[in-house]
């Protein structure tokens, strides 16, 4: 008991010195396992592939360009969607939360709307736009402005209003203020909206690709499905982890902390 | 009450900042007698904090022994009451619950326990405050009811880790001045823990000064209490 | 964290007067909106098959409340969220709390758990159906997973936060080791918790929805996904306010409070 305890201590020291191994070291024995299970035989290999079936189907994959086209894809439509989706959030985002008359008539509107939820979307969306892009943008959009609107109100009633008028008895005019005191002091909050945006948005995403989609990882796992092959499947979702893995912990949570941390500021949501 | 001996207390630990063992306690022996009020000062990074980290049984020691009494400490333990530096209240559990904990602990029904906090909470003047929740209480409320919950366990040895460091000047005197009312009613054996000189001769029959893990020297306070 | 408490300025009143006009401010817009859709539809001349007119609407919830299909779909669907939830926070929470409660086990298991809290959810319908087949045992699993994953790995985070200064002064007012998880570990990860499975019952409620669409022959997303087929804008429009309603009910009245209750009470500060 205490040898695994002091064995459990030296490894919390070693993840503390050494972090980007410490998180990758947890897999080793996660995939050994998977591996051991699958060539054990427990279940059919249909249903249940083995570490090396995943890899020579990610290799074959991509070596027909299937793959990087696919996932070129995802990537293209979720790019397009979060663009669009941020470009309208944070505008209508900063008039929430800085008129009471806009908040009290869209606040529970746009609560409404977000509870309703993308994917109940889909059907309607097809009889609209069919299966197409048109489809595809109008749920990720739909998705990721909702936390993005709701975050970017929150920040900007989060500021404090003697910021405001401090930047005004120092005579900035009120384009300035905006630009200078309160998009800054929203951005915490909007980088937060945007991190939980993006994360229903890449989901609505699959959804879309699952439910619609004539391309994309979504596609790729839900037509393997329909052929009963479990192989790229299980691919399609190592391949979504990984990425969001990627944006969300490297990209997002970073700047999220950048902006959070850097200023002092505690984000509530 | 009962004594509280260290008897070649070592510490050191890997510092992954260096590389290497540092040395935080070296050699430091101490005797504190029943009922005495001992006092460790030293600059930040003194290691007084680690002594009181090993004797509260936070810490296991490299080497040398913790005698309460004339039982070694192994692990933390209810003869042994701990007063911390940013108080320590559970915030989910109110001020009253907080301070019968120790009772609840010890499988005592909830009528007796309130009972006996409640005793404690007016030794404090804080009975007005027992359904309240931590955060809803200045730091020097929190720090009487800190107090209190130690006391209220019954512990044969009070361990004060720089427990006044935390409130305002102006709180800080009126609680060291509680602390000596009630020390001078129960006659608890203190191990105290400051960087504050003058708190330290206000309050202990001994200061032991501290520095770089290693006792300078000890200085007995002679000064007739109550000391002003 | 995802939904945020609703900053709406609350009306000075005493009780329930203050509840009933704060009610009313909220209902107000979506009353407006209501008014404006008939008006929308018919100024447009927009076609019954694009988006349906307010009657319509109207005549499908009358027609699938007096059959029962509807009470039939939301019992599927409430039924299948609550049974999936309910097993993924029993067992995620008491797991979240031994693996916080190590300093080794939290580091080898908090990547893991991050890495299938950011998969969960409708990822896993390819695999859930391809593994339980079409029903409730794949909708199940796919709840499961999303409240799961993310619970477990919130709890973790929570435990983990709890100052250690807390843990040291239970343990010297003598605490069993049972004690220091009922009376510490858990209400101080309680906010964390409640927090994940808000997040966690997000991520559910779209993965049912979705499975729903694919995966079965009742349930809310199954009468959407077949109202589509006959172009049937009415029942689809129905069944988007039904969802919208119910899932407003669940976080509003349920979560949010819960959450509000633990944070703000306690005063613990909680991080995005």
């Amino acid at each position: 008991m205490n040898a695994i305890l002091e064995a459990l201590d030296r490894y919390a020291h070693w993840a503390a010195r050494w972090p980007v191994l410490a998180a990758l070291a947890p897999f080793v024995p996660v995939v050994a396992l998977w591996w051991g299970v699958a060539a054990a035989g427990v279940f059919p290999r249909a249903f249940f592939p083995a570490p090396p079936d995943v890899l020579q189907s990610f290799l074959t994959l991509t070596y027909k360009g299937i793959l990087p086209a696919y996932l070129e894809d995802s990537i293209g439509r979720l790019a397009a969607g979060v663009s669009v989706g941020i470009l309208l959030g944070i505008p209508l985002g900063i008039l929430v939360g800085l008129s009471g008359v806009a908040r009290k008539a869209l606040w529970p509107v746009l609560l409404f709307f977000q509870a309703i939820g993308d994917i109940a979307w889909l059907p309607l969306l097809l009889i609209w736009f069919g299966f197409g892009l048109g489809t595809m943008t109008f749920v990720i959009v739909y998705t990721v402005i909702f936390p993005v609107v709701i975050n970017t109100a929150l920040g900007v009633r989060s500021i404090p209003p003697e910021l405001v008028r401090a930047a005004q008895s120092l005579g900035a005019p009120r384009w300035r203020i905006l630009t200078d005191v309160i998009l800054p002091g929203a951005l915490p909050n909007i980088m937060t909206g945007l991190r939980n945006g993006l994360g229903y948005g890449w989901r609505a995403l699959i959804a879309a690709e699952i439910i619609v989609g004539t391309s994309g990882i979504g596609f790729l796992m839900f037509d393997a499905r329909r052929a009963g092959s479990a192989v790229e499947i299980v691919l399609g979702m190592i391949v979504l982890g990984l990425l969001w893995y990627i944006v969300d912990a490297w990209i997002l949570a970073p700047i999220e902390r950048a902006t959070g941390q850097r200023w002092g500021l505690v984000t509530r949501a | 009450m009962k004594s509280l001996t260290l008897r070649n207390l070592h510490k050191t630990y890997f510092d992954p900042a260096v590389g290497t063992r540092v040395t935080a306690i070296q050699d430091v022996s101490l005797e504190i007698g029943p009922g005495e009020f001992v006092a460790v000062v030293g600059p930040a990074g003194c290691g007084k904090s680690t002594i009181l980290n090993m004797v509260a049984g936070f810490l296991p020691a490299t080497r040398g022994d913790i005698i309460v009494g004339d039982r070694p400490v192994k692990g933390p333990g209810r003869d042994r009451g701990v007063v911390f530096q940013n108080f320590a209240l559970l915030p989910w559990k109110t001020v009253i619950d907080n301070v019968g904990f120790g009772l609840k602990m010890r499988g005592i029904a909830k009528p007796e326990r309130d009972r006996i906090a409640m005793e404690f909470l007016e030794l404090a003047g804080l009975s007005h405050a027992a359904e309240r929740y931590p955060n809803e209480l200045s730091g020097g409320m929190q720090q009487r009811a800190g107090v209190v919950r130690a006391l209220a366990n019954e512990p044969d040895v009070l361990l004060m880790d720089e427990p006044f460091a935390s409130v305002d000047a102006q709180t800080r005197m009126t609680l060291q001045e509680e602390l000596m009312r009630i020390w001078g009613e129960r006659r608890h054996t203190v191990l105290f823990i400051t960087h504050d000189v003058g708190e330290a001769v206000f309050l202990a029959d001994r200061v032991v000064v501290l520095s770089k893990g290693h006792v300078l020297r000890e200085i007995p306070i002679t000064i007739p209490r109550p000391r002003g | 964290m995802s939904h945020s408490a609703a900053p709406i300025e609350m009306g000075q009143g005493p009780g329930a007067a203050r509840h009933l006009r704060q009610a009313a401010t909220f209902v107000a817009p979506l009353v407006v909106l209501f008014l404006c859709w008939p008006l929308l539809v018919s100024a447009f001349g927009v076609d019954a098959r694009v988006f349906p007119g307010v009657k319509a609407v109207f005549a499908a919830a009358v027609e699938s409340v007096s059959d029962g299909s509807l009470l039939a779909h939301v019992a599927a669907s409430l039924g299948r969220v609550a049974a999936g939830t309910l097993l993924a926070v029993v067992v995620a929470v008491p797991l979240g709390v031994a693996m916080g409660v190590n300093a080794g086990v939290s580091a080898f298991l908090t990547p893991l758990f991050r890495f299938f809290s950011v998969l969960a959810g409708i990822a896993w319908i390819p695999i859930a159906t391809l593994w339980f087949g079409y029903g409730f045992g794949a909708i199940t699993f796919v709840i499961f997973n999303a409240v799961f994953f993310i619970v477990a790995y919130n709890t973790l985070l929570g435990v983990t936060a709890i100052p250690m200064r807390l843990r040291h002064a239970a343990a010297s007012l003598g605490a069993s080791r049972l004690a220091m998880v009922t009376e510490v570990l858990l209400p101080g990860a309680l906010p964390n918790i409640v927090t994940g499975i808000r997040t966690g019952l997000g991520f559910a409620w779209r993965g049912l929805i979705a499975a729903e669409m694919i995966a079965t022959n009742v349930g809310l997303g199954y009468m959407l996904f077949v109202a589509r087929d006959f172009y049937r804008t009415e029942v689809i429009v129905l069944g988007m306010i039904v969802i919208g309603i119910l899932w407003l009910l669940i976080d509003r009245l349920i979560l949010a409070p819960l959450e509000r209750a633990t944070i703000e009470r306690w005063g613990v500060v909680q991080r995005a």
